[in-house]
């Protein structure tokens, strides 16, 4: 067993952190262009504001912020992150962009970055390592111990469908609408540990399941689980891994508001978990919701019915505007509530913006125009 | 030599002629599709061989073809027959440099002054070393060795574009080649229509020549290449974006730039780059930056390579020109990798070296640019010009080489994805 997952590192409970991976451009056709590890080779930068990564390929780059108490503070370091990727990307003619996926890349063109752990992917997983240039965002809870990040790692999956449907931003792949809000997920579904967490009672019941798939050879590390939430012993966190990344910073703070504050609900209420039942409609629910966002069906196994999506999204957030506001944080919840009263996505927009303009080389330098647009700051200025 | 081997058949023609009246005369040269197409088959089949074969890139096997088959070795391509395929060459050659045009972003140079630093001394260094070997080294008077600095100061758009393509590079080391390349040979077409203007002001009886003739060039090259971009983005913009149409368009008014160039006489690679330049700054709505060139473009490059290797003038040879042409290449190898070494813009030390072996490359314009040049003063002009004609002559075979050694090096053409990372 691996010392790191043997260990459940301390971490300050509901402490945050995000990871967005991002979209590396050429600003002559917005197709994805190879330029991560030159890139990174350039940036002036000391971290003040979180780290900035390889990912595994070239047209990709991956930031993460600090752990930070409060979502202000996760806000305001993605906008210094954004910052500095702007101007470093610019030196470099790249264009830095959101979304989930990349409308129109040729996967075989990807490129797959130098390094041991990468490397290792290609050789394992062939053309998926390609086909992987997807771009997900990643929120990091703190956890007090390893029991309470399975807990947690069980007790949030019924609301996995309710992150994917907010920040659903990959309608497009391959230069054609798959008619999903968020087709990320499908490339994701090809690895062989993707999917939800098994039922597991502890730390050590986790420990019981991890060593077991390592005598099998499925698994060596804790990278290798796919899973949409999974416990990070060495960051000592849980981590919710199904949401695309959104088309702006501020949806992504937003999102880790709601992850914030629905980890604070589900630890002060505690509720029952059932989650066998869960685990039986947890693969249809996240379809309904990658294909339909807001307007999914969502099968509830208790009550053996389907409520929308839309309204147990929005009955969500007026569940969690007492413990967003002892976490300063409603105003954050105020920006999904209002996508959910409109009803417009960050798909929805992509394909708002396909209409308008009849080709993806200007949908995706709209998109890149939005990622890094200060317009909407003074929204994060207002709350920080 | 062809003469020799179809006498036969001319005269079993003649005698049949004499029977069956409808016989047209015995065709004395090839029907310029009919050479068109030869020179096509013979330059793709070395290529494809030398590509192979040795790995190398496509271009040489061109450049080989058109010299093996070309008037200096054995003559199956006449100098008449040069003449007729030009207008097809000059296409080529202008369509590749409207592609370089258009990969010019100026943008890049305003978010990131180390490469403004870069490219200025790339350019005055080049021009500044060439200059002084050919004057002082050489001995060749100021205006022709101005001349010899202009022709042979830029790296090779076309040579390089086809690399790049070829071996289907990206990354920073391709972009900054792709960019100092367009750049200098922005530097070198102004530099270019100066010494227009001082070999006038050398031999010409009237001075009016070296005033107006300069600023034909120029001025004429601005009109023609402004009026055709203005056309193409004005049509464009009422077809949908990177549709078939567009590329049409794209394509017809730049054979319409071809042509009125060469009514003219303005240098059709000037005008092809400045209409290029002109889209890439002038087209806010994107109309047709995502419009690619047809594939096609690939066999017009194959008759320009041919072409231009059937017009050195190896006969002229002689050994001391040689070492002369390989001194000059020293010295504008050095000045070139220094000053990019000197100011990289991000990049690491080595990559930068990358940048300056992947500019080297001297092709297709410096050889046309030389002709236009020597073709003002021909009885002078062309034993002037021998100097850099040579260097081209030698850095057609190996430029293309060292462009791509310099991408491969890099880790950014498509087969080198194996050796992760190249250069660090």
């Amino acid at each position: 067993m691996n010392p790191a997952i043997a260990v459940f590192s301390h971490s300050e409970p509901l402490t945050l952190g995000v990871e967005l991976e991002l979209q590396l451009l050429s600003p002559r056709d917005f197709d994805l262009t190879r330029g991560a590890t030159d890139l990174l080779g350039s940036i002036d930068y000391d971290g003040h504001c979180g780290a900035i990564k390889l990912e595994i390929t070239e047209s990709m780059i991956e930031v993460s912020t600090l752990p930070q108490r409060q979502v202000d503070g996760i806000a305001a370091d993605l906008l210094g992150l954004r910052q500095v990727l702007v101007r470093d990307c610019a030196r470099n003619h790249i264009v830095v962009c959101g979304g989930g996926t990349h409308p129109f890349h040729h996967w075989p063109d990807r490129r797959i970055c130098p390094g041991e752990r990468f490397d290792e992917m290609s050789h394992r997983y062939g053309y998926l390592a390609k086909q992987f240039t997807v771009f997900g965002q990643h929120i990091h809870v703190g956890c007090t111990s390893g029991d309470e990040a399975i807990w947690l790692t069980q007790a949030l999956g019924p609301y996995v469908p309710i992150f994917i449907a907010l920040s659903a931003s990959s309608p497009y792949v391959d230069g054609v609408d798959t008619l999903f809000q968020s087709a990320r997920l499908n490339a994701v579904s090809a690895f062989p540990l993707s999917g939800q967490c098994p039922e597991l009672r502890d730390w050590a019941g986790f420990i019981e399941h991890f060593s077991f798939l390592q005598s099998c050879g499925i698994a060596r590390s804790i990278k290798d689980l796919y899973w949409d939430i999974r416990p990070k012993p060495e960051f000592g966190t849980v981590e919710i891994r199904v949401c695309d990344t959104p088309l702006t910073v501020e949806r992504a703070a937003a999102l880790a508001a709601l992850a914030q504050s629905l980890v604070h609900h589900l630890l002060r209420t505690r509720p029952r978990l059932d989650a066998q039942g869960h685990l039986q409609v947890a693969r249809y629910n996240k379809f309904q919701a990658c294909r339909y966002g807001f307007d999914a069906q969502i099968s509830d196994p208790v009550g053996r019915r389907q409520i929308p999506l839309r309204t147990l999204a929005r009955e969500l957030l007026i569940l969690l505007a007492e413990d967003a506001r002892v976490l300063g944080c409603w105003p954050w919840l105020e920006l999904l509530d209002a996508a959910l009263i409109t009803g417009v996505s960050d798909a929805d927009w992509l394909r708002g913006r396909q209409a308008r303009h009849g080709n993806l080389n200007d949908v995706v330098c709209a998109a890149a125009r939005r990622f890094s647009s200060t317009a909407s700051e003074a929204v994060a200025g207002r709350s920080r | 030599m062809f003469s020799h081997l179809t006498m036969p058949v001319r005269v079993a023609w003649e005698d049949l002629q004499e029977r069956l009246f409808f016989l047209p005369p015995f065709p004395d040269e090839l029907d310029p599709l009919a050479l068109f197409s030869m020179l096509l088959v013979v330059g793709l089949l070395v290529g494809e061989w030398l590509r192979a074969t040795l790995g190398w890139p496509k271009v040489i096997g061109y450049v080989l073809a058109g010299t093996l088959f070309g008037p200096s070795v054995l003559g199956w391509i006449s100098i008449e027959a040069l003449a007729q395929i030009r207008p097809i060459a000059d296409a080529a050659l202008g369509i590749l440099m409207l592609e370089i045009g258009r990969r010019l972003d100026l943008r890049w140079l305003r978010d990131n002054h180390e490469l403004l630093r870069a490219t200025l001394g790339e350019i005055t260094l080049s021009f500044a070393t060439i200059f002084l070997f050919a004057w002082a080294v050489v001995g060749l008077i100021p205006a022709w060795a101005a001349a010899a600095a202009a022709v042979t100061m830029a790296s090779a758009p076309a040579v390089v574009l086809l690399t790049v393509e070829e071996s289907g590079a990206q990354g920073q080391v391709t972009e900054r080649i792709i960019l100092h390349t367009a750049l200098s040979a922005a530097a070198s077409f102004v530099v270019f229509a100066v010494v227009v203007g001082v070999v006038h002001a050398e031999y010409s009886e009237h001075w009016a020549n070296a005033v107006v003739h300069p600023l034909w060039v120029v001025v004429g090259g601005l009109i023609i290449a402004w009026l055709m971009a203005r056309i193409a983005l004005l049509v464009a913009a009422l077809l949908p974006k990177r549709s078939l149409a567009q590329v049409f368009i794209l394509a017809a008014t730049a054979l319409l730039a071809v042509g009125t160039a060469r009514m003219l006489a303005v240098p059709v690679f000037l005008t092809l780059f400045l209409m290029g330049v002109i889209l890439s700054c002038t087209d806010r709505q994107k109309t047709l930056s995502y419009t690619h060139l047809p594939e096609g473009h690939w066999l017009l490059a194959i008759i320009l390579f041919v072409v231009v290797g059937a017009s050195l003038p190896w006969p002229d040879f002689t050994w001391l020109i040689g070492l002369q042409a390989i001194g000059l290449l020293g010295v504008r190898a050095l000045a070139k990798i220094a000053a990019l070494a000197w100011a990289g813009g991000g990049l690491t030390g080595a990559k930068r070296v990358l940048v300056g072996i992947g500019i080297q490359p001297l092709s297709a314009t410096a050889v046309f640019m030389a002709y236009e040049i020597a073709g003002l003063y021909p009885e002078i002009g062309r034993s002037s010009l021998s100097l850099p004609l040579f260097a081209a002559a030698i850095m057609e075979l190996v430029g293309p080489a060292l462009c791509r050694l310099a991408l491969v090096r890099a880790g950014e053409t498509v087969d080198t994805e194996k050796s992760t990372g190249g250069v660090a």
